[in-house]
């Protein structure tokens, strides 16, 4: 089979396509970097610096001493961790319920399920928060608003998750429920004790979409958040912008330092993240 | 065994339970109060019922136009860039080998990065006196541009940023419909000589409809959800140019505290997102849409 010369001009227009959107995609993260190790003289400079004359390594620290950052971290971790361990649990047991157990009204409920999927959060903003100021609202004149409940909480009623799981154990064969049965096992100690040592590949993608979704998360802090309490990553990072003089290093810096968690699941979980999104991205 | 199937039922309504209490009153319920809320004067005190106000306001509503305009634009150009250079890329990416990994790794970095971060990336290089762009550009002898500051470009800006951060989100899932494409047929077209752009209109093409449809779908109702870039980069600005539907719902829901207007955009914005579901949905239930592997 000789290639035709038709297809070395198709090769060299995919490579040359290819080659410049890898630029494009790379670039902006390599000026990150470079402006993050530079000098406020570099940054006000005429001409373009791509790479500084001597690397400030400096900026990191001055940047994350700008703000108390420390607390800033631990409330996204902390925000990060629990969404995702409640989801976790949460999620697979429906899912798993929606999958192997059937029972009267199972599929009107999914389809509910399914409706919620699409109902976007934008839409139920308002509503949600003013129903999280009513909660508990007696020891506290704004409820739940402000308090880190209400941080968490709308991020654990998402029905992805449900669904997520759901195509996961339906793939499992009957036998496997019919062996637990027999066995004498309820669909409870069967669920615990055959499906969930099972869950490792679901729950993995679960939880690095919910990791990734929950540190990255900007409108809901926004608006459920007051002050410097409960303030998360993504939100210091725009407060750099409320300051008249923009440090640009100073602000790279940071940008960097808040995306380092999400590159590092990236790089090591790369599998995981990658067959979430492509679960979510088959229809039931 | 009807005693059987009862225990069925309280195991699965045990395991239900706690999920379906936070999805039926943090999802479910706010969805119908919303609706509520719209036809009221809500601001977060009291309701009380205007009936349909709100929306015959909205239609007069030069601002609230505006954004929908906006948001049609930024959809009407996001979508086809990300449907059509996600697939080429995708296409390319067939034959890489063991590339296809770090390629895919780099492309979807900006798919992983949060939004407020890349918006921050992206004021730094936008930056009218300081950005790398215009320095750049005034360094090989043209002249700088305002950016995010002139009415005429922010929103373009926007929507480049946008086909920037997805693109790779896209490719990945065309990815996964071409990889599972069987072998055999291109196999077979080789030997019937057919060149490779000849098997990409013939085999790959026509095999992958479905899965464009469904990026399609995805990056259009996400194109219609726009916030955060808006919010953080220009605030709506240069005179309300690149405002869209969720930044007047937040405009007016907790700047204003108008809370029962910006519920009757959050409808709107409702109704447009489950028409194109409902389309989604349709085509799926005729074997349409199905993305292959995975």
């Amino acid at each position: 089979m000789k290639a035709t010369s038709s297809d070395h001009v198709y090769k060299a227009a995919t490579l040359l396509i290819v080659g410049v959107l890898a630029l494009i995609t790379l670039f902006p993260l390599l000026l990150t970097v470079s402006v993050s190790l530079q000098t406020m003289n570099e940054v006000y400079a005429h001409e373009p610096v791509i790479i500084p004359a001597k690397p400030a390594f400096s900026n990191y620290a001055t940047a994350l001493t700008t703000g108390s950052w420390l607390r800033y971290f631990k409330n996204s971790a902390l925000v990060t961790l629990v969404t995702v361990l409640i989801s976790l649990i949460i999620n697979s047991m429906a899912g798993y319920a929606f999958a192997r157990i059937s029972f009267k009204g199972r599929n009107v409920l999914f389809a509910l399920i399914l409706l919620g999927m699409m109902v976007p959060t934008q839409v139920t903003l308002i509503p949600v928060f003013s129903l999280l100021r009513h909660i508990n609202a007696v020891s506290s004149k704004t409820g739940l608003i402000n308090t880190f409940p209400g941080l968490v909480i709308p991020y654990i009623a998402g029905s992805f998750g449900v669904f997520l799981c759901r195509q996961f154990y339906v793939s499992f064969p009957q036998e496997l429920d019919d062996a637990a049965m027999m066995d004498g096992c309820g669909r409870i100690r069967a669920y615990i004790n055959i499906y969930l040592p099972l869950s490792g590949p679901v729950l993995a993608s679960l939880g690095v979409l919910k990791f990734t979704g929950t540190w990255n998360e900007y409108t809901w802090p926004l608006v459920a958040t007051n002050g410097e309490k409960l303030k998360t990553v993504q939100l210091a990072l725009t407060s750099f912008r409320d300051e008249g003089e923009i440090y640009w290093n100073l602000l790279m810096a940071a940008t960097l330092t808040v995306s380092l968690p999400i590159y590092a699941v990236f790089m090591f979980a790369q599998k995981h993240f990658v067959s979430g999104l492509l679960a979510g991205s088959v229809k039931a | 065994m009807r005693h059987l199937k009862k225990r069925d039922t309280a195991a699965a309504l045990l395991l239900l339970f706690p999920f379906l209490t936070f999805f039926a009153l943090f999802v479910l319920y706010p969805t119908a109060v919303n609706l509520y809320y719209s036809f009221t004067d809500y601001n977060l005190n009291t309701a009380s019922w205007t009936g349909l106000k709100n929306f015959a306001r909205l239609f007069k509503d030069t601002t609230f136009l505006k954004a929908v305009r906006n948001t049609f634009v930024y959809a009407f150009i996001s979508v086809p860039f990300l449907t059509l250079l996600g697939f080429f890329m995708a296409a390319a990416l067939r034959k890489a080998g063991k590339w296809v990994k770090w390629l895919r790794l780099l492309f979807l970095y900006p798919y992983a990065t949060s939004m407020t971060a890349v918006s921050m990336i992206w004021l730094m290089l936008l930056d009218p006196n300081h950005g790398f762009i215009n320095k750049a550009l005034e360094y090989l002898g043209f002249e700088g541009e305002n950016w995010l500051f002139d009415t005429r470009l922010a929103l373009y800006c926007l929507i480049l940023i946008n086909i920037w951060k997805n693109l790779g989100y896209c490719m990945l899932i065309y990815l996964a419909g071409i990889n599972s494409i069987p072998a055999e047929l291109y196999e077979a077209a080789t030997v019937d000589g057919a060149g490779e752009a000849r098997k990409l209109v013939s085999i790959t093409l026509p095999l992958i409809r479905p899965v464009a449809f469904f990026v399609f779908i995805t990056t259009m109702v996400d194109s219609f959800k726009t916030f955060e870039q808006v919010q953080i980069m220009t605030r709506g600005d240069p005179m309300n140019e690149t405002t869209t539907i969720v930044h007047q719902i937040y405009v007016y829901g907790f700047g204003e505290f108008r809370m029962g207007y910006a519920a009757a955009m959050a409808v709107v914005l409702l109704l447009i997102v489950m028409a194109l579901t409902a389309i989604n949905y349709r085509l799926n239930m005729k074997g349409e849409t199905e993305v292959y592997g995975r």
